[in-house]
C-alpha cells in the first residue's frame, strides 16, 4: 500500500518540477521567439511528410534514404520556386515604374467606372450616387503610391538616362496632373515608406552575405527539426509516457494516438486543399493569358492565403487584380475568354472558389475539424493582432489543433474513469 | 571489436545513450522471447517489437486497468504478480486468475477497443511491458509479415482460450446436471 506521506512528498516534488519547467519554457518561448517559426515549420513539414515516408518504406526504401529523398525534393522545390519568385520581384527602378503604373491604372479604371474624363468632370449615375464617398479611399491609395521627393529625383534621373520607357514617363506626367498633391503626404508619406521597408538601408550597408547569414542562422534549424522529427521511432512518445503516472498511462497513449491521427489528417487536408486552390488559380491565370511567372506568384499567394478563412480568397483576388491592372495586351489561350485581365482574374478566382467549396473541401477535409464561423472570425482577427500575417495564417490550424486535443483528452478522461 | 571497446570505454565520448537503450532493448527482447505468442518470431523481429514496448512499474494495490475501461494495450509481466479480478453482485472482488513472470493479459485489447471484461490488480511489486493496439496496427502497415505473424498467434491463443472456456462450461454444465440428478433422487 502507498505511504500517504510519500504521496504528499511526491506531489510537492512534481508540483515544483512542473512549475520550474513551466517558467523555463515560458522564458524560452519569449527569448527564442524568432526560432519559433522555423521549428514550427520544420515540425509541420515532417508531420505532413509522414505518409510519404511510410509509402517509400513500404516500397522497400530504407527510412534514412526516404528522408534524404524527401529533403532533397523539398530543397529543390524551394530553390526552383525561390528562383522563380526572385525573378519576378522587381528591382528599385522597376518598383518605381510599377508604382507609377499602378497609380495611373487605378485612377484610369476608377474614372472609367464612374464615366468621368478627369476628377473634376461630371460622371455617370454611379458618380452621382457614390462618387463623393469613393474619393477619400482613392485619395489615400494615391497618396500611398505617389513618389516622394527622393523617389521622384531618382525616377527623373532614370528618365534622364533614358532608362524609363516613354509609356511610363507618360503615366508619370499624367499622375502629376492629378488633384492629389505631394504636400499632403510630405511627412506622413516618408514615414510610411520607411515603415514599409525599414530594412532596406541596413541591407545595403550589410551586403548580401550578411543578409544570407542572418536568414540562414534562423532557418538552418528547420531541416534539422524536419529530419529528427521524421527519424524519431517513437522516442518522443516514450518519453511523454514515461513521465505520466500509471493511472493515466493507457489514456495518455490513446489520446496521443488519436490526436496524432486527427491533427495529421487535418493539416495534410488543409495543405492539400490550399495547394489545389493555388494550382487551379495558376492554371486559370495561364489560360486567361497571364505570364507564367506572374501566374506562379499569384497562384502561390492565393494558395497560401487560402488557409485563412473568408479573408484568404480576397487576398488572392487582390494580388490577381493588382497584376491585372498593370498588365497590358493579354491574349487568352482559350478564344472565348474575355481579353480584359481584371474580368479574367475575377472569373478564375470565382471558379477556384467554386471548385474549392464543391470539390476540394468535401474531398480533402471530409472528416476534418468543424469550427463555428464566429470562432473562425475571432480567431483570424486575434491571430492578426498577435502575430500579423503569420498569426492570421496559423490561427485556424492552431485553434483546430487545440480543439482536437481538448475534446480527445476530455473523451478519454471520461472513458478511463478519471473525470465524471 | 577492440575498437568498439575502446570507444565505449572513453569516459567523455562513450556512447552512453546507445548503451542505455541497448541494455533495455536486450532485456525486453529476452522477455518477449519467452512469451508463447511471440515464440515463433526471429530475434530481428523481436527487436522491432521491442521498439514499441513500453516498460511500466506498478505497486501492490494499484490497478493496471479496471473493468469497463476501453482496452488499448496488452500487458506482459516482466516480474511480479497480477490478479485478474471481477466484482460480484455484492460488490466484492472475486479472483479469476493469478498471473506471474512471463505471462500476459489484456490481449483482446490488441483486436478492438471494447471495454475490459475484468480488472487487473497488482499483488506484489510488478514490472510489465505494454504493447498497444495502435502500434500493432502501425506494425501491420510498416512490417506486414511481422504484424501478420503476431495476429495469427493472437488468433490461435484466443481460439485456445475459447476452447478452454467451452470445456470449462461443459464441465460446469455436467456438474450442474449431476447436482440436479442428486436433488431429483432425494425423497
Amino acid at each position: 500500500m502507498k505511504d500517504p506521506e510519500r504521496i504528499i512528498r511526491s506531489r510537492v516534488f512534481y508540483f515544483f518540477l512542473f512549475l520550474f519547467f513551466a517558467v523555463l519554457l515560458g522564458y524560452l518561448f519569449i527569448a527564442l521567439n524568432s526560432l519559433l517559426l522555423p521549428v514550427l515549420m520544420g515540425t509541420l513539414a515532417a508531420y505532413i511528410s509522414q505518409p510519404i515516408i511510410n509509402y517509400l518504406r513500404k516500397s522497400g526504401i530504407p527510412k534514412s534514404v526516404a528522408i534524404l529523398i524527401l529533403l532533397g525534393l523539398f530543397g529543390f522545390l524551394v530553390f526552383v520556386i525561390g528562383q522563380r519568385i526572385a525573378s519576378v520581384v522587381p528591382s528599385e527602378k522597376q518598383m518605381l515604374e510599377l508604382r507609377v503604373q499602378i497609380q495611373y491604372k487605378i485612377n484610369q479604371n476608377f474614372l472609367s467606372l464612374l464615366g468621368k474624363n478627369n476628377f473634376n468632370s461630371k460622371g455617370n449615375v454611379l458618380d452621382d450616387l457614390v462618387g463623393d464617398e469613393l474619393i477619400p479611399p482613392i485619395e489615400s491609395i494615391n497618396l500611398f503610391l505617389m513618389l516622394d521627393n527622393n523617389e521622384e529625383a531618382k525616377f527623373l534621373s532614370y528618365v534622364k538616362n533614358s532608362q524609363i520607357s516613354n509609356r511610363v514617363k507618360y503615366f508619370y506626367d499624367e499622375n502629376k496632373k492629378l488633384p492629389f498633391k505631394q504636400s499632403k503626404l510630405s511627412d506622413a508619406g516618408n514615414t510610411k515608406v520607411e515603415q514599409l521597408i525599414p530594412s532596406i538601408p541596413t541591407l545595403k550597408s550589410n551586403s548580401k552575405i550578411a543578409l544570407f547569414f542572418s536568414a540562414i542562422s534562423k532557418w538552418i534549424i528547420m531541416p534539422f527539426v524536419f529530419i529528427f522529427v521524421l527519424i524519431d521511432e517513437g522516442e518522443i512518445k516514450k518519453f511523454i509516457l514515461n513521465i505520466v503516472p500509471n493511472r493515466y498511462f493507457e489514456m495518455t497513449f490513446t489520446t496521443l494516438a488519436k490526436v496524432d491521427t486527427a491533427i495529421g489528417n487535418y493539416l495534410r487536408g488543409t495543405i492539400l486543399q490550399s495547394s489545389l486552390v493555388g494550382l487551379t488559380i495558376f492554371i486559370g491565370l495561364v489560360l486567361v493569358g497571364f505570364k507564367l511567372q506572374a501566374a506562379i506568384l499569384i497562384g502561390i499567394i492565393a494558395g497560401i492565403s487560402n488557409a485563412i478563412p473568408f479573408l484568404g480568397p480576397i487576398i488572392g483576388l487582390g494580388a490577381g487584380v493588382i497584376y491585372a491592372m498593370i498588365v497590358e495586351g493579354i491574349n487568352p489561350v482559350i478564344p472565348f475568354l474575355p481579353a480584359n485581365p481584371i474580368v479574367g482574374v475575377l472569373i478564375v478566382v470565382a471558379a477556384a472558389q467554386l471548385l474549392d467549396n464543391a470539390v476540394f473541401q468535401p474531398l480533402v477535409l471530409g472528416k476534418a475539424v468543424n469550427l463555428h464561423p464566429l470562432v473562425v472570425v475571432i480567431g483570424v482577427t486575434g491571430g492578426s493582432i498577435i502575430a500579423g500575417f503569420w498569426g492570421m495564417l496559423l490561427a485556424i490550424p492552431t485553434i483546430a489543433v487545440f480543439k482536437v486535443i481538448i475534446s480527445n483528452v476530455y473523451k478519454q478522461a471520461k472513458a478511463y474513469y478519471i473525470i465524471y | 571489436m577492440s575498437d568498439a571497446k575502446k570507444k565505449s570505454s572513453n569516459p567523455i565520448w562513450g556512447n552512453y545513450y546507445s548503451k542505455f537503450f541497448k541494455s533495455s532493448e536486450e532485456s525486453i527482447v529476452a522477455i518477449l522471447r519467452e512469451i508463447p505468442m511471440l515464440q515463433t518470431l526471429k530475434r530481428r523481429e523481436l527487436k522491432i517489437i521491442s521498439k514499441y514496448a513500453h516498460e511500466r512499474a506498478f505497486e501492490p494495490g494499484e490497478f493496471v486497468f479496471e473493468t469497463g475501461q476501453p482496452g488499448a494495450a496488452m500487458f506482459i509481466i516482466k516480474e511480479g504478480e497480477i490478479k485478474i479480478v471481477k466484482k460480484n453482485a455484492s460488490g466484492d472482488y472475486i479472483d479469476l486468475a493469478t498471473l506471474k513472470d512471463g505471462e500476459f493479459f489484456g490481449e483482446l485489447a490488441l483486436l478492438d477497443n471494447s471495454p475490459r471484461s475484468a480488472a487487473a490488480l497488482v499483488n506484489s511489486p510488478t514490472k510489465t511491458i505494454a504493447i498497444f493496439r495502435e502500434d500493432l496496427n502501425n506494425l501491420l502497415e510498416s512490417h506486414p509479415e511481422l504484424g501478420g505473424k503476431i495476429m495469427k498467434q493472437l488468433a490461435i491463443i484466443t481460439g485456445l482460450r475459447l476452447k478452454a472456456t467451452n470445456n470449462l462450461l461443459i464441465e460446469k454444465e455436467n456438474e450442474i446436471q449431476k447436482l440436479k440428478e442428486i436433488l431429483d433422487e432425494r425423497p
